[in-house]
Parts: C-alpha cells; structure tokens; sequence
C-alpha cells in the first residue's frame, strides 16, 4: 500500500463511473436459458433474513435438474453472451454483467478494500470472531486489536463443525469487519480489513475526503 | 470405574468382525467388508480415563504432546472417560457428564476434500441414532444437524471441532460426544430436555456393549465417506459433489426434521431467529425453510427446535 494516494485519481474515477460491475458465472456445468436480456433491471435478495430472492437471472439445467440462478445485487444487466442461449457451458463461464449503482458508503468500502488487506472467507459458513479476539474487541474495540500471520481470529461454522481460521496477511489492526455473526459469508468474500498500524491516518483520510467530495457533489 | 475399560482396537476389531458385517449382511446391504476398511483407523488406539476435564482438550494436549516428542498422532484415537467434570456443549452451554454415559471424543484427521467435509458432522448422530434403534430405543430420531432425541429429549450431543496442530500444523477434526446411557439425574436446567437411554428402556445397558455399536457404526460410515470420496473422483471429480450422498440418504431415514415447524438461529436458545417449516435437506445437507410469505432459503450453519 502506497503511502500517497492521488485522491483526485479515485474519485474521479468514482465520479464518472459511480458502479460496480458484478460478473455472474456458471456455477456448474449445464444448459443454460437466460430469464433476463439486456438492459434489464435487475433486484437484489431481500427479507429480513436474506431469504426473498433477488431477481432470476437465468435457468441452468444439468441431467434435467434446472435450477433458477437469481442476482445477489441490484442494478441494470450491462452485458448478456446471449449466444450461450439454449447452449450447454462449463462451470465457471462467464454469462451476464449487472451494472450496480454504488452508495456513499459502497464508494469508501470500496477504495478501502483497494487499500486494506483483505482477508477473505475460506468456505460459504457463518464465522466468528474466536473467543480471544472477541474479548479484546469488547475491550478496546476492533481498531485497538492487532492481529500477525498465524493468530487464530475467526472461527468457521458449518454444518455444526467449528474450525479455526488461522490468519495470514501483513501484521495490522482490525480496521473493517465485513461479516456479522450468524450471518452467512460467501466463499472468497472479504471477512476483514487488516490495516497497518502506521497507514490508519492515511485510511482516516480517505474516509474523510470521499464523505467531503461526494457530500459536495450531492 | 465402569466396564469401558474392557475396550480395546483388537476387541472393536473382532467386534466388527462377529457382530456388525453380520449383522449389515442380514440387513441386505452386501459385502461391506470394503468401507470397514475404509473406516479402520477409527479406533486404531483406544484410551480410557476415570475421569477429565474436558476430552476435546485432552485430545489437543494429546496432539501436542506427541508432536513435541517427534511421535505421530494415530488416526482414528479414541478417547473415553467415565466423566467429564468441566465438559459442556457448544456456545458453553452445560453438558452435565457423570459416570454412567458414553463420553469422549475422537481424533480424526482433515484429510476430506471440501466437498465431503460436510457430511462428516452427520455421521455420530446416524450411528448413535442406529445403535440406540438395536437396543429398543425404535423412536430414537436426528434432529439437524446431528442432536439424537427419543420422546422429544436429547439423549445424545456431538460437536465436530477443527484444530490445526502446534508443531506440524497438520489439521484434525475433534469428534466430541456425550451419550446419556445409564446415567438418569440431570441438573435443573437440562430437566425435561434431556433423558437417558436407561429412562427409556426402564433398565441400564451395558456400556462396553452399546460403545461397540456405536464405534463400529462409525467405522461403517467414515469408511462409506472416503468410499463414495473415493468413486466420486473415480469418475473424475467434477466441481461440485451434487449427487445425494449415501451418508445424507441414511440420515433422512432417520431424522425427524423434514416437515417440522421450527424455530432456527445460529445460537437458537440464546438467539433465535424465526419460524419457519423445514421443506427439505439440499444435497449439500442444507435446511430448506419455507416461509409464511412462500419463500424459501437454505442454511447451512446454525441449529433448529421444534415448535410444539
């Protein structure tokens, strides 16, 4: 992470092009038939508990087992391969675009997850901070709690099997947590943002020209 | 002391030999002398206490200690006490362990691919739930994920505990389990959700006997696990396992979920959730929940409790 940072660079790229572009993949091989074209807007999963799905998005069908993909984020579809329509595609293949407006708040996650070392999810599981983390976090609250390649600081539930999860990454401070207990994490999504102790006031800053620019701009 | 002591690998091994091949043959399920196999090192050491603290850190002493004595730790060790004084379930809930029940916990080490990992908490609650069935306990049933009840109380609890070794940094999976057999006093908070297999059967059981059941049972299963591991990259190891595995396939034989309204959270008794009825278990052993508004959502952590 550089300790200097072309504020006017980030925001202007922000600014004329306040998205992210959420790729959608096969998750398995199969036939796929699309549900949505492009130009379509598009909903995100909603509900309380994360269980009113979002839009379908398309059909995939393996040994005649079709199964609705839906989208996890609104926004519009950017791009379709509509030329897969009715084809059979491996696991992984790229299908549709959705083009997500950003927030405020996505906007500074956003730069900051360039900046921060993000420490993604190992598996789909709900996780939680180990019980020596927690503790200090309740102490002296997350940003006072550094943490060093091989400290035990989350714990991964699934299926009832509790696993340590063992850190590695640059020795830093818990600057962002990404994940609320009892709340399931994707597979590779971030966990936490661990930031060297040195860089906070440089993250302090960031955090602080976006919110001042785009109250500006707003 | 009670008769645990009595159990040996050689004794489990004749065991499985004379009793259970036997007994699964009878049943129709064919020569099962291949996943028997598979499952071996499940109990390849056997170690019994009088009495500890908590088995789940004596086994990660166990692993400690040999390590740092440049000694492997034997897949498969188990190991027993006849109680527990400091043992308790997850989120530090109580778990009360006199003499008189099956306690202890298994060492088991990480060597199922991801997509298998989830099938192995499954497996304690299908061999307890079969050996508690063999001995008349007939309405014993799973609750998700691996709670044995009979007459709607706990009999029988396991936790499955990840632990990546201090020396070697090899990676085990800590199998604990609490079996309520002969012991019949429960504290007050447990009280009429909890209950032994000697409240049920009206007489106590042999405890070396009904461990042999079970260790043998899961022996069977763990060696079914690597067996289908096995046959699945046999037939080249796609992706995802989406097959119904024959370990979940056995557990919706013997759980009561499906169809029940129930209460669901990841701490349920401290923190539940919502209310919602199980529709089915996904392949990737999932609870399906449908919901009042007719949507549906599949979890993969947390735990559940029947609505009355």
């Amino acid at each position: 992470m550089s300790d200097e940072i072309d504020f006017d660079e980030i925001l202007g790229k922000y600014h004329s092009d306040p998205y992210e572009y959420v790729d959608i993949y096969a998750s398995h091989t199969g036939v796929i038939r699309f549900l949505v074209e492009e130009g379509s807007s598009v909903d995100a999963v909603s509900g309380e508990w994360k269980h009113v799905p979002g839009t379908a998005l398309f059909e995939i069908t393996r040994e005649n087992n079709p199964k609705k993909v839906t989208a996890l984020t609104n926004g519009v579809v950017s791009s379709i391969r509509s030329e897969l329509e009715g084809c059979f595609v491996e696991a992984g293949a790229k299908l549709l675009t959705i083009r997500h407006p950003l927030k405020k708040k996505e906007i500074i996650e956003s730069i900051l997850k360039e900046v921060l070392y993000i420490f993604p999810a190992p598996e789909r599981a709900k996780y939680f901070f180990s019980l020596d983390v927690q503790s200090r976090i309740e102490k002296k609250g997350a940003r006072e709690v550094s943490v060093k390649p091989g400290d035990e600081i989350i714990i991964m539930s699934l299926m009832k099997r509790d696993t340590p999860v063992y850190y590695s990454g640059e020795k830093g401070v818990i600057h962002s947590v990404y994940f609320k207990p009892g709340v399931s994490v994707d597979q590779g999504a971030p966990l936490i943002g661990i930031c060297p102790t040195e860089k906070l006031p440089l993250i302090k800053k960031i955090i602080t020209r976006v919110k001042a620019d785009w109250d500006q701009k707003e | 002391m009670d008769n645990l002591t009595l159990l040996s690998p050689s004794v489990l091994d004749d065991y499985v030999i004379t009793v259970e091949r036997p007994r699964l043959k009878n049943e129709g399920l064919g020569d099962n002398e291949k996943l028997f196999r598979y499952g071996a090192s499940l109990g390849s050491v056997i170690r019994v206490y009088p009495s500890l603290d908590r088995a789940m850190d004596h086994a990660r002493e166990h692993i400690r200690l040999r390590e740092e004595s440049r000694r492997s730790v034997a897949n498969g060790t188990l190991i027993l006490a006849s109680t527990l004084t400091l043992s308790k379930g997850r989120f530090s809930r109580s778990w009360h362990a006199p003499p008189g029940g099956l306690w202890g916990c298994l060492i088991f080490a990480d060597t199922l691919l991801p997509q298998f990992r989830n099938f192995l908490p499954l497996i304690p609650g299908i061999a307890c739930c079969e050996a508690l069935r063999q001995v008349g306990a007939s309405d014993a049933s799973i609750r998700w994920v691996n709670d044995v009840l009979v007459q709607g109380k706990k009999l029988a609890g396991f936790l499955v505990e990840g632990v990546c070794s201090p020396v070697h940094r090899e990676q085990y999976h800590l199998l604990g389990f609490g079996v309520n057999l002969n012991n019949d006093c429960f504290p007050p908070e447990l009280k009429g959700s909890a209950i032994s297999l000697a409240q049920v059967l009206g007489a106590e059981v042999d405890l070396a006997s009904f461990a042999l059941s079970f260790f043998a049972k899961l022996r069977y299963y763990t060696g079914l696990l690597f067996h289908e591991e096995e046959q699945w990259l046999a037939r080249g190891g796609l992706r995802e396992y989406t097959d119904e595995h024959p370990v979940l396939k056995r557990w919706k034989e013997l759980s009561d979920t499906p169809g029940q309204r129930v209460i669901f959270g990841y701490d349920v008794m401290e923190s539940p959730q919502y209310e919602a009825v199980v529709s089915g278990i996904s392949n990737d052993c999932g609870l399906v929940l449908l919901h009042a508004d007719g949507t549906e959502s599949v979890e993969h952590s947390g735990e559940v409790r029947y609505c009355p």
